[in-house]
């Protein structure tokens, strides 16, 4: 229910409508409007598909892109290019653009590129010219250079981080590797994949957490303090009967499925005394190794999709895992259990050989999915479809939602970057000039 | 004003958020603990009423207030959590008379959303644990282990999203929850769970219900012997149990409060949106409950909490309201209401705007505030200072010295009024048409200057002149005895009380002489070194009539002595330091502690503790009051003795808390006072003052005078009219019967004296008030009131449509001149280059006044500016103009005159979601935002790129904690221009929880050096709860926590003056700067406000 913007401003101001529960009711509201936007273009420079897109996380302001043209573009989003006053619909080009002509420039189509979370003074580009580079973005030259096994699908970094400066990267190679911007070298790699590495993200409730998503279906999570994988997702693990009533927990327990029991009976390694709530972890403090060191071979090769995991993204608080896969597949996962949710997401079809950039709602409860030529929106508590926004002439590769000011941005084959935003009033458009007095004045 | 902010409380929070009873101070004292969001406050229940015990600031905004008993113990310990996810429990030290931290820490998580319905902390009623619901989807356990303690905390996950409410059952083996939640279809259910503290999960609980009505907000837990649970909704109220299920319908009602009358939990009271009180029972037989039933009791402010203290006394806390004491009587009054309210708090909160107006014309601001919601609206007149009330007043030029007398010894009230000039006395007396003429006193000296006069007893009366003491019959006014100063000798200084008098004569002579019936004995002489500069006898101890300690001030050594009466043998000399004589002592208790008091002739003031039976002084402590000498007398007001220091900046000084306090009279200078407590002129004081005597009362003696001025409806704009004297306000009116869609929405004119509604326009329907002020145009002489309206109509999310309107006062009416329809709503309006400046939903728009063919004005739209969210706060200053958008922070836009246009300059790139902006001063801006933070912004015209001159640069950040709905330029205190505070440029601001609270702009010398003092200050005040200052005063939002910077913490700053000795001396010495000077820098800025 959306009560009227200015009665909540009105009840924020007598304390009826606590002050935090405002802002995240006009964000909702906001959101629920989204559009493509009747006052905001981004120009694209690019000559080739739009693979990543990405807003720095310290003001909200600049957007980064990379295309397959082996360019990457920065624009401010918030400031347009020309400013004019009375235009209704604002401009903003790049202000910077890093293309072939550039000597350090990538050989072969850039597939991401984000910014050093910590400030906008660096940026990094992963390219299927094996390269992940770092970039001084006032200079836009090189400062750092790592060399990879294969093409690079994913590069990430953690916006918690506050003591490591490791880029996570997932190339056509089985192992995913951390590479250290602070030193210039990796500084591990991390193997159990059986493929390549499709799409990396790290967590966003611990700064050690790591998720890769590989061509094997496997979903890995990953504490980078520890060798090996910690916890691997399997499609066969749900959330159905977690919790029993007192009475018929034993009865569960029993009837839940084969592969459950084998897991856990082995798990159980001889105390066997009482059955543990399934996966559950101690909730304070990061995830707990609990299936690492000899993770069982079981786990080891469970698999989240069929085929491969194109796209990841964990929620904003932390909780809950989305991901996507070439099956065609939406699934969203409960971290702490590592169960699936088993919200079913109206049938979608997805690209499927290509990783693909997920986005969720700060208070998650949208999720905004690339599905062929549109963005799919839906409900992530439902899996109802909520809109379907379409815009894009080709297939859609990469979404960012802006938090701060509640608007998406999409990219695509189409080379467009498109601007999704809450609708302004189209009174606001119709300006009230002196021309239209006159016309009041003389009648 | 500068970068570099002082911000201090003037009014502290009144909106009271929680409270609880119990038996907190001691295991046989019933306490009422209240919270009101930043400071919690405990009161005894005494058969007197509610004493206050304590009153503290908690370092954090309370979420959670609750008193529990742990096994084993005889009385209650205190559990509070705070917004920022920091807990504590306290216990309290009787011994002290302290709080003591028991446990503390911090619950905030990495994951997890924070709630939207608010945090709630519940302690389970078996004391196992402490369960906390911080963040959507989880359920934060703190177990208590068997001595009490509490042991780590876990998070047990809970599937369902949108809780409402979660309680503790009673009479569980095993500890339960109950939790009301709204699934993604809004239906309401509730659910219970047993917490598996061994496991760390919950265990799905004994019963549950779905369905419930559609408003169930509030769970109520029943104790033992019934148990359950009452779901209170806005049609229903259900009971819940295993084995019962019983529900009434109830008058649509949102019930905000609840409290428990009875410990077996049979009866409720419960309070809703619209101050209605009512009683829910619940019947039953035995264990078994076989109904329910309510009934309305009366009407109270609009409950936040309800506290059942006993014998049907209730405490009432409000939001929106004054707070009260009421009691609940078993007969109804004659309009059916069994509510009495026997007290009320004050609460100025919601203040959701004020005006700063200086309506006697003193130089002093008063701010007037829209406070309260709904019923409870009003505006509120806070002044700082004592005010005297005129009575009457005789022009008398050079007054020397004034003193009452009375007619008996046992007349209840004075007679007369003596005078004393340079060369005579006068002696005035109320006549029989109550006015104050001019009589005799034959037995007195008419034709010199009195020194001293007193009423003395057997129905006598002193009189000391610079040669005699003269003892006269108060009856017969015939002179009974006299004693004469010896010979070449004359009295220079002399006091008295009714069996006493001591004088001095040159050459340090000290003469005492006691009082018989008739007779003037002269019992003791003794020499002094010096001369002697003042003297007093004030009776401190059991005797109200006789004083065994004599207080003198001397010349040349610069000394206060004690002497002993009646042998005049020396007890205590101290020595004041310094070049400036005593010029005025006094002996003085004040709740129970005495004091003496000492002025010097430069205006400041020493103060001491007095052992009345050794004479020793301690704690010394000096004030400066003001520049010139000071006399200081004694007054009563509300049977409590104050202090009154007559000098160029007249001050009452009083005791709180036993600690001494300085409140300013607004009065220019006063040379004399005494009080004058006649039959016409009952509680009176006489002032001479500037050639005049004035007979008037003073106000009730605390530092800010608050008048209220109940509307019945909700105020949310105010501004004055200094040429109509009048005030507007917009405001509306809400039908309670009807619901909340049904409101009427006026702008109304009121007498800036009397505060009455003179004259009113209705707003449409739908038609709502967003703004108002006062203002003129160009080419127009006039003066008028301009309203920004929006049409709030149900089918739409945001206006599309809206209005200005232009009144004009005529005849004390409002008259509408001009209107121009807008396209959304007007947010704010400015008087701007004389012309109008409105914020209309996304734009800037500026109308200039055009004179029309028929002579008529109407505002005609010249420019505008595109670009923000929603323009909701703006401030212009010449050709700037300062945006606080919903929430895209602060941005700089100007207005070019020779293009007319309006142009972005700069903008604030942080996502704050603004709640306030104030222009400081050309280049710095005060936003306040969402998250009750402070910050500052500078302009960087000297940028070397566009992007550095387009970016506002921000230079201070500040967690104050409080919702801040408004800023204003201005002063609650009378700015002097001597005075070092005077020069300092201060805004107000006024918050959701009623603060009321000054921002100062400091020189960078004064800002280091009060800086050091703040973090000097935090080593040694601990916060309540062991909650970190420094943690608390952090920006802090989604966004980001970055440490306070260039924003002082004046109200920690000022608790420097609270401190006792020994930590006032550690201080000192950390930052090598003496006591006294500390006290005085840090005694300047408590001028501030």
């Amino acid at each position: 229910m959306h009560t009227h913007m200015w009665k909540q401003i009105r009840d924020r101001e007598t304390g009826k409508l606590h002050a935090n529960h405002f802002s995240n009711r006009v964000k909702s509201n906001r959101i629920s409007q989204l559009q493509l936007s009747n006052h905001k273009d981004i120009i694209s420079p690019h000559k080739g598909a739009i693979n990543s897109l990405q807003i720095d996380s310290t003001e909200g302001r600049y957007l980064l892109s990379a295309a397959s043209d082996a360019s990457v573009a920065v624009y401010d989003v918030q400031r347009p290019t020309v400013s004019e006053a009375a235009a209704a619909i604002s401009k903003h080009t790049s202000i910077l653009v890093v293309d072939k002509q550039h000597q350090h420039a990538h050989k072969y189509a850039v597939s991401t590129a984000i910014w050093y979370p910590i400030d906008t003074g660096l940026f990094v580009t992963g390219s299927y010219d094996h390269h992940v580079n770092v970039w001084d973005t006032n200079t836009t030259q090189v400062v750092v250079n790592f060399k990879m096994p294969g093409k690079v699908h994913r590069i990430a970094m953690s916006n918690l981080s506050t003591s490591h400066m490791l880029i996570a990267t997932g190339t056509e190679d089985v192992q995913v590797r951390l590479c250290d911007i602070a030193s210039g070298a990796f500084a591990h790699t991390l193997s159990g994949h059986r493929d390549g590495i499709m799409t990396v993200e790290w967590s966003n409730s611990s700064e050690w957490v790591l998720v890769t998503g590989g061509c094997d279906g496997a979903i890995r999570f990953w504490d980078i303090r520890r060798a090996g994988c910690f916890q691997v997702l399997d499609q066969s693990r749900t959330q159905l009967g977690r919790r029993p009533p007192i009475l018929k927990r034993s009865m569960i327990t029993k009837d839940s499925s084969t592969k459950l029991r084998a897991a856990q009976k082995k798990h159980a390694n001889g105390s066997g005394s009482r059955q543990l709530p399934i996966g559950r972890v101690p909730s304070k403090g990061p995830m707990k190794q609990r299936l690492h060191p000899g993770m069982l071979s079981t786990q080891d090769r469970a698999t989240a999709h069929y085929g491969a995991v194109t796209g990841l993204k964990d929620t904003e608080d932390g909780m809950y895992l989305l991901s996507a896969g070439s099956d065609s597949r939406l699934r969203l996962w409960d971290i702490e259990s590592g169960c699936d949710t088993l919200v079913n997401f109206e049938t979608v079809r997805l690209q499927i050989n290509k990783p693909l950039q997920l986005a969720t709602t700060q208070d998650s409860t949208l999720v905004f999915i690339p599905c062929m030529r549109s963005v799919k929106v839906f409900d992530m508590w439902s899996g109802n479809t909520y809109s379907i926004l379409r815009g894009h002439y080709e297939c859609v590769n990469s979404c960012w939602f802006n938090q701060q000011d509640q608007e998406l941005y999409t990219g695509g084959n189409d080379r467009q970057i498109l601007v999704w935003s809450p609708a302004r009033s189209i009174a606001d458009e119709m300006d009230e000039g002196p021309a239209e007095d006159q016309d009041n004045w003389s009648s | 004003m500068s970068i570099w902010n002082y911000v201090v409380t003037a009014h502290k929070p009144t909106n009271v958020t929680h409270s609880c009873v119990g038996n907190f101070t001691s295991p046989q004292d019933l306490n009422l603990i209240i919270a009101k969001c930043t400071r919690i406050e405990i009161h005894l229940l005494s058969p007197q009423g509610l004493q206050p015990i304590l009153d503290v600031p908690i370092y954090g905004r309370i979420a959670t207030l609750e008193l529990f008993r742990p096994h084993g113990e005889a009385q209650d310990y205190l559990f509070i959590a705070t917004e920022r996810y920091k807990f504590c429990v306290l216990q309290w030290d009787s011994e002290t008379a302290e709080l003591v931290t028991r446990a503390m820490g911090d619950v905030s998580d990495r994951i997890g959303r924070p709630t939207d319905n608010g945090q709630i902390g519940i302690i389970d009623p078996d004391c196992r644990l402490i369960g906390l619901h911080l963040y959507d989807g989880l359920f934060k356990v703190i177990p208590f282990d068997n001595k009490g303690q509490l042991k780590e905390a876990f998070n047990i996950r809970l599937e369902e999203l949108q809780v409402l409410d979660i309680k503790f059952l009673y009479g569980c083996s095993k500890p339960t929850i109950v939790v009301l939640y709204q699934d993604n279809k809004d239906a309401r259910h509730v659910k219970t769970y047993e917490v598996a503290l061994k496991d760390k999960d919950f265990v799905e609980g004994p019963w549950s219900q779905n369905n419930l009505d559609n408003g169930a907000d509030l769970l109520i837990p029943v104790p033992p012997p019934l148990c359950g649970v009452l779901i209170i909704g806005e049609e229903t109220i259900v009971y819940c149990s295993a084995n019962a299920f019983k529900a009434i319908p109830i008058r649509s009602s949102i019930t905000k409060a609840y409290g428990r009358v009875d410990p077996d939990g049979s009866r409720y009271l419960l309070g809703d949106h619209t101050g209605l009180l009512s009683l829910l029972v619940i019947t039953h037989e035995k264990e078994k409950v076989t109904g329910l039933k309510i009934e309305p009791l009366g009407e109270t402010s609009i409950a936040s909490t309800i506290s059942y203290l006993d014998n049907a006394f209730v405490y009432i806390g409000s939001s929106y309201g004054d707070s009260q004491l009421i009691k609940l009587n078993l007969q109804p009054d004659a309009k059916g209401s069994y509510v009495e309210v026997l007290e009320r708090y004050v609460n100025l909160g919601p203040i959701v705007d004020f005006c700063v107006v200086d309506l006697e014309r003193q130089g002093q601001g008063q701010v007037v505030t829209c406070s309260g919601a709904y019923k409870d609206g009003s505006l509120r007149v806070v002044r700082n200072g004592i005010g005297i009330n005129e009575q009457a007043s005789v022009e008398l030029q050079g007054i020397k010295g004034m003193w009452s007398l009375r007619s008996s010894t046992d007349d209840p009230f004075d007679t007369f009024l003596v005078v004393s000039f340079i060369s005579e006395t006068r002696i005035l007396a109320m006549n029989l048409e109550d006015e104050l003429e001019e009589t005799e006193i034959e037995g007195f000296c008419s034709q010199v200057q009195t020194l001293f006069c007193h009423d003395a007893v057997h129905n006598q009366l002193v009189q000391v002149t610079s040669s005699s003491v003269r003892l006269v019959s108060s009856t017969t006014r015939e002179l009974r005895n006299e004693w004469h100063a010896p010979t070449g000798y004359s009295v220079n200084v002399a006091t008295a009380n009714s069996t006493q008098v001591l004088l001095a004569t040159g050459g340090g002579h000290l003469v005492y002489l006691e009082i018989g019936d008739g007779i003037l004995q002269e019992v003791k002489h003794a020499q002094l070194e010096y001369e002697i500069s003042c003297l007093d006898i004030n009776p401190i101890g059991e005797n109200p009539n006789h004083s065994h300690l004599a207080a003198v001030g001397m010349w040349t050594d610069i000394s206060v002595r004690i002497f002993s009466l009646p042998d005049l043998n020396l007890i205590t000399k101290e020595q004041l330091g310094g070049e400036i004589i005593p010029r005025s002592v006094l002996l003085c208790a004040f709740e129970g502690i005495s004091y003496l008091l000492c002025a010097l002739g430069d205006g400041h003031l020493l103060n001491f503790m007095l052992n009345t039976s050794t004479g020793e002084l301690t704690d010394r402590k000096k004030v400066s009051l003001g520049t010139q000498p000071i006399t200081l007398r004694t007054f009563s007001s509300k049977n409590t003795t104050h202090v009154f220091a007559a000098s160029d900046r007249p001050t009452v000084i009083y005791s709180s808390n036993k600690k001494l306090l300085y409140s300013n009279v607004n009065l220019k200078e006063v040379s004399h006072m005494c009080p004058f407590n006649s039959a016409a002129f009952p509680d009176s004081l006489a002032i001479a003052k500037e050639g005049e005597l004035t007979i008037g009362t003073i106000d009730d003696i605390q530092k800010l005078h608050i008048r209220s001025i109940p509307l019945g409806e909700h105020a949310r704009r105010i501004c004055h009219q200094e040429q109509s004297r009048t005030f507007a306000i917009c405001s509306l009116k809400y039908n309670p019967t009807s619901g909340e869609e049904s409101e009427m929405h006026f702008v109304r004119l009121l007498d800036d004296q009397t505060f009455e509604f003179i004259s009113t326009y209705s707003l449409d329907t739908y038609e709502y008030g967003c703004f108002i002020i006062s203002c003129s145009f160009s080419d127009d002489n006039n003066v008028y009131y301009c309203v920004g309206t929006a049409y709030v109509l149900p089918e739409e999310n945001e206006p599309t449509k809206g209005r200005i309107l232009v009144f004009t006062v005529e005849d004390g009416k409002l008259q509408l001149i001009a209107e121009k329809e807008t396209k959304g709503a007007v947010y704010c309006l400015n008087a701007f280059n004389g012309k109008l400046l409105a914020a209309i939903n996304q734009k800037i728009q500026l109308y200039k006044w055009v004179l029309r063919d028929d002579g008529t004005h109407e505002l005609q739209s010249e420019c505008g500016h595109h670009g923000h969210i929603l323009a909701l706060y703006v401030q212009t200053r010449g050709d700037f103009i300062v945006v606080g958008d919903l929430m895209k922070s602060i941005s700089l836009l100007i207005y070019k005159h020779e293009e007319g246009a309006i142009e972005e300059r700069a903008r604030d790139y942080n996502a704050n979601w603004m709640s306030a902006v104030e222009i400081l001063d050309d280049d710095i801006y005060l936003g306040s935002e969402n998250s009750f933070n402070l910050f500052t912004v500078r302009k960087n015209s000297e940028g070397a790129t566009d992007e550095e001159r387009g970016r506002l640069e921000v230079v201070g950040e500040y967690h104050l904690g409080e919702f801040i709905n408004r800023f204003r330029h201005g002063s609650l205190v009378m700015r002097l221009p001597d005075s070092d505070v005077g020069q300092i440029p201060t805004v107000i601001f006024g918050t959701i929880n009623g603060v009321i609270g000054v921002i100062a702009s400091l020189p960078h010398e004064q800002y280091v050096f009060l800086e050091k003092l703040q973090s000097n200050l935090r080593k040694v005040i601990k916060g309540v709860g062991g909650l970190s200052h420094e943690q608390w005063r952090s920006f802090n939002n989604e966004k980001k926590t970055v440490e306070a910077r260039n924003f002082l913490d004046g109200d920690l700053i000022e608790s420097f003056l609270d401190l006792n000795r020994g930590k006032m001396d550690e201080i000192s010495k950390a930052m090598d700067v003496s006591v006294e000077e500390l006290c005085k820098r840090v005694e300047e800025l408590t001028r501030l406000h």
